[in-house]
């Protein structure tokens, strides 16, 4: 029946962001007002939650109230899809359903990819960058590399910045200099490179 | 009962152990690949899962050496691993010196990291793969037994059902939960092993060390104290003792 997008400021509270239908919109925002729901959990958890019969025995024992609310409103299917990495926690992406019964594994895969892709043009949002299309799930593919998350939390111990704002500038200074995520992340962990962060996406060569 | 059947007995009681416990996807898997390694006398054992993306990805490691790491970024490339994955099937080969090798990228970097023969068993859940267990050995000429192999197999069976996080009529959608769980869980140590080379001054392996030593000591799951770590609540003592790399 629709879909909606939730992010958060820096790890905090989740917000309502953008919704396909008012509905979604409303149960939204309500999981946020209960703290309970499939939204609250896949955002705590780093993992997809797969509500797949809110009207079910299941479902009512773990998110009680919001179950309710949901099957009073027709809503059977919840679906939810972390935006995020590791520590590095944005948001969720909602996907609503009127019939109960699970995703097929395809549309399953179809939601991860779909919320990577969000990732990456969150992170890039950060430092007005736009890449096309193409390109955002060329580095949503490779963003998951073990060094690029290695090279993040280096980045954030550097700098004592969040591992959030660390993936973005690894991602402005890919974009910039036109090299791949996984390279700059490497020569980061290697000590060649270091991202400077009275500049960003500028780099010092060192030794 | 032999000491190596008395050996065998023990890890899977540890294993079982483990999965009733409070339990840590990633501290399980390691552990798991530390035994094979034993168990299987190889020189390092790796578990790879697939995620959506249908990429391999690294998620333990008898040994946190970064050439095993490469290696198995490769494999999205070529390598027995990606075999097994695709055909559910055991793959081996006993010399990866010897010319016409049928993974030549493969076969030269890890002869180059010192690995001279492979074997690669797939992660099997009734009729899907969700990765493989990666056994690499320092010697040549040493084609696993029958009987290794089945109890290879049977620890990659362990794996499979510790990440499912249990044995029967699993649904889809907790296989998916569950899968996206341990890749997420990894990515968050390979973070804070990245925010421990820098405060702590070390190299990625003993960055790892640290973080496990503390997990165990303190008796926390690996993952809450990597979360710790790279939020900055947490700081970790150096260590002195820690393993060389």
């Amino acid at each position: 029946m629709g879909a909606g997008l939730s992010m958060t400021r820096d790890g905090g509270v989740l917000e309502p962001l953008l919704a396909t239908d008012p509905v979604v919109g409303e149960l939204d925002e309500l999981q946020f007002s209960l703290g309970e729901g499939p939204s609250c959990d896949a955002m705590a958890l780093g993992s997809p939650v797969l509500g797949s019969d809110l009207a079910g025995v299941a479902a009512g024992r773990r998110w009680p109230a919001f179950a309710s609310a949901a099957t009073e409103r027709g809503v059977r299917g919840l679906f939810v899809f972390p935006v995020g990495a590791g520590a590095a926690k944005l948001g969720v992406l909602s996907v609503y359903r009127r019939q109960a019964g699970p995703l097929r594994p395809a549309q399953a895969t179809d939601g991860l990819v779909f919320a990577d892709a969000v990732f990456v043009l969150s992170l890039d949002h950060r430092h007005g960058i736009s890449a096309d299309l193409d390109e955002v799930i060329d580095t949503a593919f490779t963003a998951r590399r073990a060094e690029v998350h290695q090279a993040a939390g280096l980045v954030a111990a550097q700098q004592s910045i969040s591992v959030t704002n660390a993936l973005a500038r690894l991602r402005a200074h890919a974009y910039s200099s036109g090299l791949p995520l996984h390279r700059i992340a490497a020569a980061v962990m290697a000590g060649s490179l270091r991202l400077d962060s009275d500049h960003d996406g500028q780099m010092k060569e060192e030794d | 009962m032999s000491a190596s059947d008395r050996r065998v007995r023990e890890v899977f009681i540890e294993l079982s152990d483990t999965l009733v416990d409070d339990f840590d996807i990633i501290e399980f898997l390691d552990r798991l690949a530390a035994r094979c390694s034993e168990l299987l006398d190889v020189s390092a054992c790796g578990i790879l899962l697939a995620d959506h993306h249908g990429a391999l990805n690294l998620v333990a490691a008898s040994t946190e050496q970064a050439r095993l790491v490469e290696l198995a970024q490769l494999q999205n490339h070529e390598g027995p691993c990606l075999d097994a994955y695709a055909t559910g099937h055991p793959v081996q080969h006993s010399d990866l010196s010897a010319p016409g090798q049928p993974w030549p990228r493969f076969s030269a970097a890890a002869v180059e990291a010192g690995y001279l023969s492979v074997q690669a068993l797939p992660m099997r859940l009734r009729d899907s793969v969700l990765g493989a267990v990666n056994l690499l050995s320092e010697a040549a000429g040493r084609p696993l037994t029958d009987d290794t192999i089945a109890l290879g197999q049977a620890l990659a069976d362990a794996a499979t059902i510790g990440i499912v996080h249990q044995r029967a009529q699993v649904r889809q959608e907790i296989v998916t939960e569950q899968l996206q769980s341990a890749l997420n869980s990894r990515i968050l140590i390979e973070q804070a092993k990245g925010f421990l080379t820098h405060s702590l001054g070390v190299g990625v392996d003993e960055a790892f060390g640290a973080l496990r030593a503390y997990a165990r000591t303190n008796n926390r799951r690996l993952t809450d104290v990597a979360n710790d770590v790279v939020e900055g609540r947490l700081t970790l003592p150096t260590r002195s003792d820690a393993p060389p790399a």
